[in-house]
């Protein structure tokens, strides 16, 4: 009999599901933009993206928090929030492990690590994610915040809030790394938003391939889409009890 | 912006010149242009200039004397007309006035009159001028500025000799400003040392941080500058609507009059081939009649008001006549517009690949890998 539990709450699914969308819209619109493909017209794919750009920004620097605040309450209060965070998002010495022995098997050597761990006892997964993901986490954070910043200038060089010059800020500090690509300040940010873009692409595929490859993959769509339900008979989940081991 | 600055040119119909702030000032010689300027407020201008004269010196160091060029094909007013208007007297231009050394035994000799490096001595003794700087200033070799002799000093040192004595300095063109064409980047560039007056490249101080001298300085860039921002720029200084003890309040980040190079909007905004842009219009070839930014245009880096104010008497610009932008105003020209026709981000990153190439590869690379590791997963399972 398989067992189920819940992976992905309500939250987690809209945050993926909206994620994703606006993610492929920004970066595919992005791509019509710049080599002007001749699939739409430069009003529509510019609309689009623009309109892509608030849901991607709210789903990352508001839903995500907000899941991982919700989530960690319900394990543990405050410390909780902190215990989820480190366990859940940041790369440990465990991932490391982990990742490590998934080399070695990419070379013929061991076994796959099953890298997602469930505590029956406690009722929560202790740590979910690959532990390449953790890693695309950090550097999808980054590249999301840089990619913004580059396009507020792209959007407006003289764009500015509550009278602050923020373009002219964002060109100006762009403007002391530019010289080592031998570019000017606003070309550096346009080809940093190229860069990024590139990375989105890149990171898009290592995440779709390596889950669409796998062993009934659709079952990983429905579990991030759709039912948020994960089987632990899943070949990467490792099902502990923490009761049992303190008893 | 166009019809904003028909709205500013409206505004400005019925107010005295003498009178505008600087602000006003600054903003209806950038919208009406030298010609426009002149024709409204010739009289009032020729009244405020009836009693002063102001002197200029203008030094040509490491340049093409383009910019000299160009002020001379200023068309209406005309560079002599400018001149009476503003009731200049340019007492010191080395390649319009004929004056020449004249040595005995070494030994300089005969009078102002005929003789330029006397006369040169003898206004910066005096003081009391607007300093024009045409072309870079090299510092090198070794600090000492020999790279460029002029009538057997090294050219630093005139401008040392000059500048300290000047009320103000204008350099004109992006050599005198940022360094320009002489700071392209190779072997030369790190021998000679070229530096502007207050900036190199993008890196405020130039020669004048290396003398020593705080003097405000204003940069009129373009490969040639246009007359337009020189003329209205030195008038704006004559009639006291450029505040000395505040020159920063009118300036950009990189030394330049707002007026003439906007920092909130590039050439491009303005472009006559913008429409082309906006419906995809891409030329892969020149002479197609669309937009040039695949033929590596870099008016979308580039902060000034070309496409409004025109070239040749306000007939043309560079993108009109069909050739690329390239950013001629920018303290990173030429290098961060090379290869001139080449769009920027086709920039070299990596052993002659650009990010397009990388990218390239690191996806090809991640989706090989990802499916070596899904089918090894398979077949465990
Ligand atoms: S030609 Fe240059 S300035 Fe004109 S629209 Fe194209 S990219 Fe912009
Ligand atoms: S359009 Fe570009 S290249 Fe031409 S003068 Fe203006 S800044 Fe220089």
């Amino acid at each position: 009999m398989t067992e189920n539990v819940m992976r992905y709450d309500w939250i987690g699914r809209w945050t993926h599901t909206f994620h994703a969308i606006a993610m492929l819209v920004l970066i595919f619109t992005g791509l019509v933009i710049y080599f002007r493909w001749d699939i739409m017209s430069m009003h529509n794919a510019r609309t689009l993206h623009m309109v892509s750009v608030p849901v991607l920004i709210l789903t990352n620097w508001f839903l995500v928090p907000y899941g991982i605040i919700v989530q960690g309450y319900a394990e543990g209060g405050v410390k909780g929030i902190i215990t989820h965070f480190y366990n859940n998002y940041i790369f440990n010495s465990r991932d490391a492990k982990h990742l490590s022995q998934a080399i070695k098997n990419f070379f013929g050597k061991g076994e796959y690590p099953k890298f997602t761990i469930y505590d029956k006892g406690k009722g929560h997964y202790i740590t979910r994610l690959h532990p390449l993901f953790k890693i695309f986490i950090v550097l999808e954070g980054i590249s999301i915040f840089l990619i913004f910043l580059t396009g507020i200038v792209l959007y407006d060089v003289n764009w500015s809030i509550f009278g602050l010059p923020i373009a002219q800020w964002i060109t100006t500090i762009f403007g002391w790394f530019a010289p080592f690509l031998n570019l000017s300040s606003l070309s550096f940010i346009r080809w940093v938003h190229l860069a990024l873009t590139y990375f989105f692409i890149f990171e898009l595929i290592c995440h779709a391939l390596i889950l669409q490859f796998a062993p009934k993959p659709f079952n990983y769509w429905k579990t991030i889409f759709i039912t948020g339900k994960e089987d632990f008979n899943n070949p990467v989940v490792q099902v502990i009890d923490s009761s049992k081991d303190e008893a | 912006m166009a019809s904003e600055k028909l709205n500013v040119i409206d505004n400005l119909q019925n107010l005295d010149v003498l009178q505008m702030d600087r602000r006003t000032f600054m903003k209806a010689v950038a919208a009406l242009g030298a010609s426009g300027f002149v024709a409204r407020y010739g009289t009032s201008l020729a009244k405020a200039m009836e009693f002063s004269k102001t002197k200029v010196v203008w030094l040509h160091g490491a340049e093409c004397t383009g910019c000299s060029i160009s002020a001379l094909n200023a068309y209406n007013p005309e560079f002599a007309d400018a001149l009476e208007k503003l009731n200049i007297s340019l007492e010191y231009h080395e390649t319009i006035l004929a004056q020449q050394g004249l040595f005995v035994d070494g030994k300089l000799v005969n009078t102002s009159e005929l003789n330029g490096e006397i006369l040169l001595d003898e206004l910066a003794n005096e003081g009391g001028y607007i300093l024009v700087v045409e072309g870079s200033i090299p510092n090198g070799p070794d600090n000492t500025g020999k790279a460029c002799i002029l009538g057997g000093h090294p050219f630093k040192d005139i401008v040392e000799k000059t500048a300290r004595k000047a009320d103000a300095i204008v350099a004109i063109g992006t050599c005198a400003s940022y360094g320009g064409i002489t700071t392209t980047n190779c072997d030369t560039k790190e021998y000679c040392d070229f530096q502007g007056m207050s900036f190199t490249e993008t890196t405020p101080g130039g020669i004048l941080k290396i003398l020593g001298i705080d003097k405000p300085c204003i940069n009129i860039p373009g490969c040639p500058a246009h007359p337009d921002w020189f003329f209205l720029t030195v008038a704006a200084l004559i009639l006291g609507k450029l505040d000395l003890n505040n020159i920063g309040a009118a300036l950009d980040q990189y030394g330049r009059p707002k007026p003439f190079y906007p920092p909130e909007s590039t050439i491009h905004d303005n472009c006559p081939r913008r429409g082309y842009y906006d419906r995809g219009i891409l030329d892969k070839e020149i002479a197609q009649g669309g937009c040039l930014w695949k033929l590596g245009c870099k008016a979308p880096y580039a902060h000034s008001d070309c496409a409004l104010r025109k070239w040749n008497n306000g007939l043309s610009l560079c993108m009109q006549a069909g050739g690329p932008c390239l950013a001629c105003v920018e303290p990173t020209f030429p290098n961060a517009s090379m290869p001139f026709f080449e769009e920027s981000e086709k920039t070299e990153i990596l052993f002659g690949a650009n990010i397009g190439h990388v990218a390239l590869f690191a996806i090809g690379v991640a989706v090989v890998a990802a499916g070596v590791h899904a089918v090894r997963r398979m077949k465990k399972e």
